[in-house]
């Protein structure tokens, strides 16, 4: 894959204070790239480093084929964010578009077209505080992708959103990644981002905890887990082989499975007697992974998570 | 520079498109307007106090009526003559019911004595005893001529002398025609220095909007959106330079206004006084005010996110632009002296008054005017440094105030 940017070994202190440690990974065309961890993690902190609006005490940020930040290549979506209060829809967007030199008008095209997209159409005339809050999020999403960025940058794209709308922000942002955009979004809610991001690195304060592609670190960390709905015994879970732990909370039991067992396999092994309403059977989530992982490298203070 | 273009072309046209600012630009003129109405009613309705006419009487007994009536006409006096034969001893009652009202009594008698009385109603104009005097001469000819002197003799005699006030440098220019020119190159420094005093007023307001500019990338939460596409600094110049076409729109504005009352009202070519070189250099003096204190507003605002929250500090700098106002009663004393020539070195004081001091005195300091100058081109490029490393830092700032420590570590990042 060809690579758009990369991140290596950047570091960063504020005060006495290291928020970034060694933080290295790549960015590529046609992929969406997740930054993953808790609030403090130092998602943002890499980020503002990647759009320069802060700099790394060191570390390297390399753009392909171009020597400094390719500010008109990117978009760039901040965590805090925020438009001018008293101005139109229309007016900032074609505002923000000419700042990256984009045609003004395919800028105008591209704000209708996404306008209508995003179920706002008709608001290209509203003042931008007579808009509700969501309308706003997505405005600003539409700006930042107005001027067809060949990296788009993400930084908690769905905080504060309603269901509704992630998925139709998760939607457009797989699409414009099948389209050839190389996207790096950041998020903590890990389970949301999981659902639609290539590779990822998650992070703890400002350390590497886990860096590859969704699927290898399922399948490197992932083991699957088994999940019984109906009344059961302890004693007559814990027989059954190549599980390493249960959680049960009244009806519902949660068998975590060894590593390198057989699915097929292992069903045969579960006794005729269980009582089972439901069972499912998956790979942990990325954020039991997380979980995990950061606990055995003793990063979690006292083993809580927020996400 | 091509993005500080754009971000100046979008402050403009964001103002322009704010009603409170289009209102703002045209009641700023209005205001003037009104002000300027009101005083020259007020005054208006004060001379209409004193054309309420004196009457007048005289019990004229030395027929010199006709005289008096002269007198009246050529010193524009406001009476109206009468003549009576009205006796003393029915003037109580006269004079209690009237108001204005003066017997004037003409007899020779009182003229041998120098005592001409003249009895007054109770309302009476302040200085209708000092127009009285007037009537010294008439009085005073009709006594020569009844000594018999000629009309040769009476022509020196009655001929005022007059004290011309010279100085030594009057030696060498003498003939009073210079003296007329003298008194309208005043005048015509004068409008090139209310002209460029108009441009400072006019773009320092302005330049306060820099600061609410400022503050609202903060307020807003948009300043890291435009920072992802310019520089800070880009943004800085942007926002300085839109606000100062917006001053300047402001200016032509007040200059709409001001320029057709102006001919209108006064009676002097006040378009001739203006295109003259000198207004170039009070132009010069007004820009370079404003740049130093849009890059003071613009730095400022990236440190606080409204107005209301300013501290003691942020309030302070605001008030700098207006210390010129201390400088202007000492400076118009002595447009020369000491305290003019600190407020000029100091560079916060410079614009105003230098501007000030340049109306005042009629030989121009050049020296000075160049020293003044240079100080104020350093401090505009020390601030500009200074309010880009505080801009940087402080617009980034989301819902916070810098405090003084804060912006010292910026400063010395």
């Amino acid at each position: 894959m060809e690579k758009i940017l990369s991140v290596s070994h950047l570091g960063k202190s504020f005060k006495d204070k290291k928020v970034l440690k060694s933080i290295s990974f790549d960015v590529c065309k046609g992929e969406i790239m997740a930054i993953l961890g808790p609030n403090g993690a130092g998602k943002s902190t890499t980020i503002r480093s990647i759009m320069g609006i802060i700099y790394p005490d060191h570390g390297e940020i390399n753009f392909e084929n171009h020597s400094e930040i390719p500010r008109h290549k990117i978009g760039y979506l901040p965590e805090e964010r925020g438009l001018y209060q008293n101005v139109k829809v229309m007016d900032i967007l074609l505002y923000l578009a000419e700042l990256k030199d984009y045609p003004m008008k395919k800028a105008k095209e591209r704000a209708l077209h996404y306008l209508k997209k995003f179920d706002l159409e008709g608001k290209e005339n509203v003042a931008i505080e007579e808009l509700s809050k969501g309308m706003s999020q997505k405005v600003q999403f539409i700006s930042s992708i107005i001027h067809e960025p060949d990296l788009l940058i993400l930084d908690e794209p769905f905080s504060g959103l309603d269901p509704v709308s992630q998925d139709v922000f998760k939607d457009e942002i797989r699409e414009l990644a099948n389209q050839g955009t190389a996207i790096l979004l950041s998020s903590h809610q890990m389970n949301l981002v999981e659902e639609i991001c290539d590779r990822l690195f998650m992070m703890q304060d400002g350390q590497k905890v886990i860096y590859g592609s969704l699927d290898d670190v399922k399948m490197e960390y992932a083991n699957f887990k088994c999940t019984i709905r109906g009344q059961n015994q302890l004693s007559d879970l814990d027989v059954i082989p190549g599980v390493q732990r249960i959680e049960q909370t009244d009806a519902t039991s949660i068998l975590y499975l060894e590593k390198d067992i057989q699915p097929t396999q292992w069903l045969k092994q579960v006794p005729d007697k269980l009582s089972i309403q439901e069972m499912s059977l998956n790979r942990i989530s990325l954020h039991e992974i997380f979980i995990d992982i950061a606990a055995d490298k003793q990063l979690l203070k006292g083993g809580e998570v927020h996400a | 520079m091509r993005n500080s273009i754009k971000v100046a072309k979008w402050e403009m046209k964001r103002n322009l498109k704010n009603k409170s600012y289009i209102i703002g630009l045209f009641m700023t003129p209005l205001i003037i307007l009104v002000f300027m109405l009101i005083s020259s009613f007020m005054s208006g309705s004060e001379d209409n106090t004193t054309t309420e006419r004196t009457d007048v009487y005289v019990n004229d007994q030395v027929k010199l009526f006709d005289e008096i009536g002269e007198t009246v006409k050529t010193h524009d006096l406001n009476w109206q003559i009468h003549q009576t034969d009205l006796d003393k001893a029915s003037l109580e009652h006269v004079l209690a019911s009237s108001e204005d009202t003066a017997y004037l009594f003409l007899t020779e008698e009182a003229i041998n004595q120098d005592k001409i009385p003249i009895f007054t109603s109770e309302d009476i104009p302040v200085n209708f005893m000092n127009e009285v005097q007037f009537l010294e001469g008439p009085i005073k000819l009709w006594q020569a001529k009844k000594l018999g002197l000629s009309d040769e003799e009476l022509a020196v005699v009655t001929a005022p002398l007059s004290f011309d006030e010279l100085s030594v440098d009057d030696l060498k220019e003498p003939s009073s025609s210079d003296k007329k020119e003298e008194h309208s190159t005043g005048l015509s420094q004068a409008v090139p220095g209310i002209f460029g005093g108009l441009i400072l007023l006019s773009i320092s307001i302005t330049g306060m909007y820099i600061f609410q500019s400022a503050s609202n990338e903060k307020k807003d939460k948009i300043a890291e959106i435009i920072l992802s596409s310019v520089t800070p600094g880009e943004l800085m110049q942007g926002k300085i330079v839109g606000y100062f076409v917006l001053g300047l729109i402001q200016v032509a504005v007040i200059l709409g206004f001001a320029v057709p009352i102006a001919l209108w009202k006064l009676d002097f070519p006040v378009l001739d006084y203006l295109l003259v070189p000198q207004t170039l250099l009070f132009i010069l003096i007004a820009i370079m005010g404003y740049l130093l204190f849009a890059s003071l507003f613009v730095g400022l605002g990236a440190t606080m996110t409204d107005m209301g929250s300013a501290g003691n500090f942020q309030g302070f700098v605001m008030m700098l632009p207006f210390l010129p106002f201390i400088f202007i009663t000492p400076v118009i004393g002595n447009p020369s002296g000491l305290i003019a020539k600190v407020g000029t070195y100091f560079p916060f004081s410079t614009p105003g008054v230098l501007m000030l001091r340049l109306v005042m005195l009629e030989e121009w300091p050049w020296l000075e005017i160049g020293i003044a100058l240079v100080i104020l081109a350093i401090s505009i490029w020390l601030f500009m440094k200074l309010a880009g490393k505080i801009f940087k830092v402080g617009i980034l700032m989301y819902g916070k105030n810098a405090t003084p420590k804060e912006i010292w570590r910026w400063l010395t990042a």
